[in-house]
């Protein structure tokens, strides 16, 4: 027993800008997770402000703890968080991929009305389906 | 599209409508038609207005970033739409190379667009 308690005794506390590099990085690694799940979901947001917010906070807290002084393992998180942090939101401003949910069309909603050309190239107007039963299919190509 | 035709004489019966959209020039549209022999209005939506209205543009196809308008294409959907021009029913899929099965087509419309409904 008292063999444990001195070799607990040893071990020196955490450094304040440790704790504050391991935070950092995890921080920076759930919301890296969080977007690139959203990306295979093919659902980011529109408004990316929040990730952009997180992720810069995430580097700036990875300085901050290199400021504080970490020690010399405690710096790899906070590298990793700053790395992480700061590239991200390049990633999410490049991204094109923009899908509006809110605006799709639902059951109980009214068809839109629209106006096209049809393949004779004649225009169409949905008014002349007005009273009509229709189907509408909307596909990738002919083939 | 020749699966769709299956339904010909269903859609007949019913006096449904059939309208499809895609983003086809006219001229292939109208190359094609012979081809599937398939009796509807075909509509060219190039520049995905119709697609936009319906909110069915697939924002997903980006072969890389930047490229506005290279995979800018509808999500597959089939809708139905009853004399009021309300959607009564829909099927649409992420994956633009799944279609709704003509049976699933055919189910919905007896679900929705029989006499006993109307």
């Amino acid at each position: 027993m008292e063999g444990r308690g001195s070799g607990r005794a040893t071990v020196k506390p955490m450094k304040t800008g440790t704790k504050i590099a391991l935070a950092a990085a995890v921080i920076a690694a759930v919301t890296a997770r969080y977007w690139f799940y959203l990306a295979a979901e093919v659902s980011l947001p529109t408004d990316r402000t929040g990730f952009v917010i997180v992720f810069l906070g995430a580097a700036a807290l990875g300085v901050y703890a290199l400021i504080k002084r970490t020690s010399w393992l405690g710096a790899i998180p906070a590298v990793f968080a700053i790395v992480v942090g700061a590239f991200l939101p390049f990633t999410v401003s490049v991204s094109t991929q923009i899908v509006e949910r809110e605006s799709v069309i639902e059951v109980g909603d009214a068809m839109p009305q629209f106006t096209s050309i049809d393949g004779q190239g004649q225009a169409f107007d949905s008014a002349s389906l007005n009273g009509h039963l229709v189907l509408i299919k909307f596909f990738r190509a002919h083939w | 599209m020749r699966r769709l035709e299956e339904l010909r004489a269903e859609f007949d019966e019913r006096g449904v409508k059939v309208l499809t959209v895609s983003v086809d020039l006219p001229e292939v549209i109208a190359d094609r038609r012979h081809l599937h022999g398939l009796q509807a209005t075909m509509l060219s939506d190039q520049q995905l207005t119709v697609t936009d209205k319906f909110g069915l543009r697939n924002q997903g196809f980006h072969s890389a970033p930047g490229s506005e308008e290279a995979e800018a294409l509808p999500v597959p959907a089939t809708l139905l739409i009853d004399k009021t021009g309300k959607v009564v029913w829909m099927d649409l899929s992420p994956d633009y190379q799944r279609r709704s099965d003509p049976s699933v087509v055919l189910a919905a419309m007896e679900a929705h667009f029989d006499i006993a409904g109307d």
